[in-house]
């Protein structure tokens, strides 16, 4: 297994969700939302009052011409006003007019200010020109309105928004970046941790998580001397355990071994009586096979201890000589015996694999009635192969899979037949330190069983 | 230079005596091995072969002069010592010229510790606890291993002819069709003519098997064997060794 950094991780879809679901994420995701909000307001506040100030000199300024139009028509009459209305539109200066006589017809001026013909402020438009407007009525009838152009204004309130954008998108990217460069460092050593356990989960007990600096700790570091102190317990009570496995197993063979020759010598001084004969020759069967059952359990604790093998073993070789090896036996207890084979190279120890193929054919033949079919199949399944052990048989419920591959599950239906029960979960231990899986699939009717291995030209790390 | 326990003598007043199953076989054996108990109890089983067993319990001691210049038939060394590797011990032992067979005793027989010991110069590795059959098995073979060479051409037995240039068996001049691995048994156990080998042996060496299956393949082979050779009618030439195992030889 790999380590994976965040980059790889965001880039597969599987990783994108792994990497939203990270805290760090999260927080960065709200810390830019908050950064918009910030900027968004504070644009608003900004625009709003830049938009008061203006309004306000822009009513001095409409105000300031109503005067000086006032003083005009004051001083020449209101007769005059139209001309004086045309002149100052001509030498035009922002402001624009509108002029109505005492019927209400147009006199001069923008036409649409003309027509506005109500006291008071308004913000009309004047031809394409939003202005701010002031009307008045004119004594004698009519009314008059002097507008202040407001394009500038809006303008410069387009540039301002632009650049209220500009620095919020720019202060949301310094924000997620920094945050993002000093969160990735915490993430690629929480990655290097998880890895660590995930390599303790496949079985690797040895791997401890990395510490940077274990004088003066920091929080990750902290978790990882937890951690390894946690593995250190562990695997010293494995070990313990495996020990006094090994220890039982190994200090009660010696006995058990003198014990059954003194049983043979019993056996052949018994001859001349065939029922104590035929006695000590089912003890002896039975002390057989309790031998197997230590033998068995040394064997299991050995795999289970061992390092992971590294030879390039030739899958098609070995399945073929433990089929011929085993042929004749399974033959003569009228199961027949069918072999596949294409190449196949997988890494690992020829003794082993050769020992989990015996294991998957004696299981086969044992748990079957004669007349049964196995077929042996190698699959090359280009670079990742496959050992396949297929019996028509009566096969293993669903429910009780889990438990033929554990120790001493042997299961209840075939307890009657002899064997010690560790055969699969020794194929089992077996394809665990290869990196293999062993599934049992139902053949409908038989059992299925398949040892499917890892690429063995990838490294094996 | 007999190092036996004071009251050895006086326990076995018989020995050296013949096994009842391998016969004798007069041989010397040192036997290097830290754990006393496992060591004597070595000894013992090799004694009720007729074998000579010294015993020493540390690997300085098996670098002494006058150990291993060739007074000893076989060495059974195990792979850990206190202070000094059985295969480092070896190592020193073979620089020295001494070509004495050497068997590795090991606690457990993980892969590479086997592939190790076996090219560190050991000629033969079992994995300890090994039965008295099987360890005076393999200590014969070993011992035998000395006087003859595995490239001889011709192998016989009683009117029994195996050519291994052209793979072909004879038995009172009738030619006998075997399997690849029927040959290969027969093959095996015409090198070991005389001396018994044991199943282990068998399976390790014919089939390549360092696990024992629960499947009879030696017996089942062994049986079709036998059959194919007393075709003809002839005696019979390969014999069980009852709880040890089997031996080729004229009656």
């Amino acid at each position: 297994m790999s380590s994976r950094t965040p980059d790889a991780a965001a880039s597969a879809p599987g990783g994108l969700r792994r990497f939203w679901r990270r805290t760090g994420t999260r927080v960065l995701a709200l810390q830019a939302l908050a950064l918009v909000l910030a900027f968004g307001v504070a644009g608003a506040l900004a625009s709003v009052s830049i938009r008061q100030i203006s309004e306000r000199a822009y009513r001095a300024d409409v105000l300031g011409e109503l005067a000086s139009m006032d003083d005009e028509w004051r001083h020449k009459g209101v007769g005059h006003l139209p001309f004086t209305v045309a002149k100052r539109s001509r030498l035009w200066h922002g402001f624009e007019y509108g002029l109505t006589g005492p019927g209400g017809g147009y006199l001069a001026g923008d036409p649409s200010l003309a027509a506005l013909a109500r006291a008071g402020w308004t913000r009309p438009m004047a031809g394409r020109r939003l202005v701010l407007a002031y009307t008045e009525p004119l004594p004698g009838g009519g009314w008059f309105t002097v507008g202040r152009d407001l394009t500038a204004e809006q303008d410069q309130m387009r540039d301002l928004t632009a650049l209220l954008a500009l620095c919020g998108a720019v202060g949301v990217a310094i924000c997620l970046a920094t945050a993002y460069l000093t969160t990735r460092w915490t993430w690629r050593r929480l990655d290097e941790l998880s890895s660590s356990a995930a390599l303790v989960t496949a079985g690797r007990l040895d791997v401890r998580a990395p510490v940077k600096n274990p004088a003066a700790p920091d929080e990750i570091d902290e978790v990882s001397l937890a951690f390894n102190a946690m593995l250190d317990r562990v695997s010293r009570l494995v070990g313990e355990l495996r020990r006094v496995t090994m220890d039982v197993a190994h200090d009660m063979r010696r006995p058990l071994t003198r014990l059954r020759q003194k049983l043979e010598r019993l056996g052949r001084e018994a001859q001349s009586m065939p029922k104590v004969a035929a006695q000590v020759q089912r003890l002896d069967a039975e002390f057989l096979e309790i031998l197997r059952t230590f033998d068995a359990l040394l064997q299991l604790a050995e795999i289970e201890g061992s390092a992971r093998p590294e030879d390039l073993v030739n899958l098609t070789d070995v399945t073929e000589r433990v089929t011929e090896a085993l042929r004749p036996d399974i033959e003569e207890g009228g199961r027949t015996l069918e072999a596949v084979m294409e190449p196949a190279i997988v890494r690992g120890d020829s003794d082993l694999v050769a020992q989990a193929v015996v294991n998957l054919l004696e299981n086969a033949a044992r748990h079957t009635p004669a007349g049964t079919q196995i077929v042996v199949r190698v699959e090359a399944n280009s670079g990742a192969p496959s050992l396949q052990v297929r019996d028509n048989g009566p096969g293993i419920p669903d429910t009780l899979k889990n438990l033929a591959l554990a120790p001493w599950g042997r299961l209840e239906a075939s307890r009657s037949a002899s064997g010690s029960g560790l055969g699969l979960a020794i194929v089992a231990s077996i394809a665990e330190r290869h990196g293999a899986q062993l599934e049992l699939c139902d053949a409908e009717p038989g059992l299925d069983a398949r040892l499917l291995f890892p690429d063995a030209t990838a490294d094996g790390a | 230079m007999l190092l036996l326990p004071p009251d050895h003598a006086a326990a076995h007043p018989a020995r050296p005596r013949a096994h009842p199953r391998l016969g004798r076989f007069a041989l010397r054996v040192l036997i290097i091995e830290d754990d006393v108990e496992a060591a004597w109890h070595m000894a013992d089983d090799l004694e009720g072969f007729g074998v000579e067993a010294v015993v020493i319990h540390d690997g300085a001691q098996a670098l002494a002069p006058g150990l291993g210049d060739g007074s000893f038939d076989v060495l059974i060394i195990d792979r850990m010592l206190p202070g000094c590797d059985g295969l480092s011990l070896l190592g020193q032992l073979r620089e020295r010229g001494v070509e004495t067979p050497a068997l590795f005793l090991t606690a457990m027989g993980a892969v590479a510790d086997r592939v190790a010991g076996l090219q560190g110069g050991g000629d033969d590795y079992v994995v300890k606890p090994i039965d008295a059959e099987e360890l005076g098995a393999r200590v014969q073979a070993l011992a035998r291993r000395r006087g003859r060479t595995s490239d001889t051409t011709a192998l016989s037995c009683a009117d029994l002819e195996l050519d291994r240039l052209q793979r072909r068996v004879r038995r009172g001049g009738q030619t006998i069709s075997l399997l690849p691995l029927e040959y290969r048994l027969l093959e095996f156990l015409l090198l070991s003519r005389g001396q018994p080998v044991t199943r282990k042996m068998l399976l390790e060496q014919v089939w390549g098997f360092r696990f024992d299956p629960r499947t009879n393949i030696v017996e089942t082979h062994i049986s079709r064997l036998r059959a194919k050779l007393s075709e003809g009618g002839g005696a019979p030439l390969i014999h069980t060794i009852r709880g040890a195992g089997y031996v080729i030889q004229d009656a």
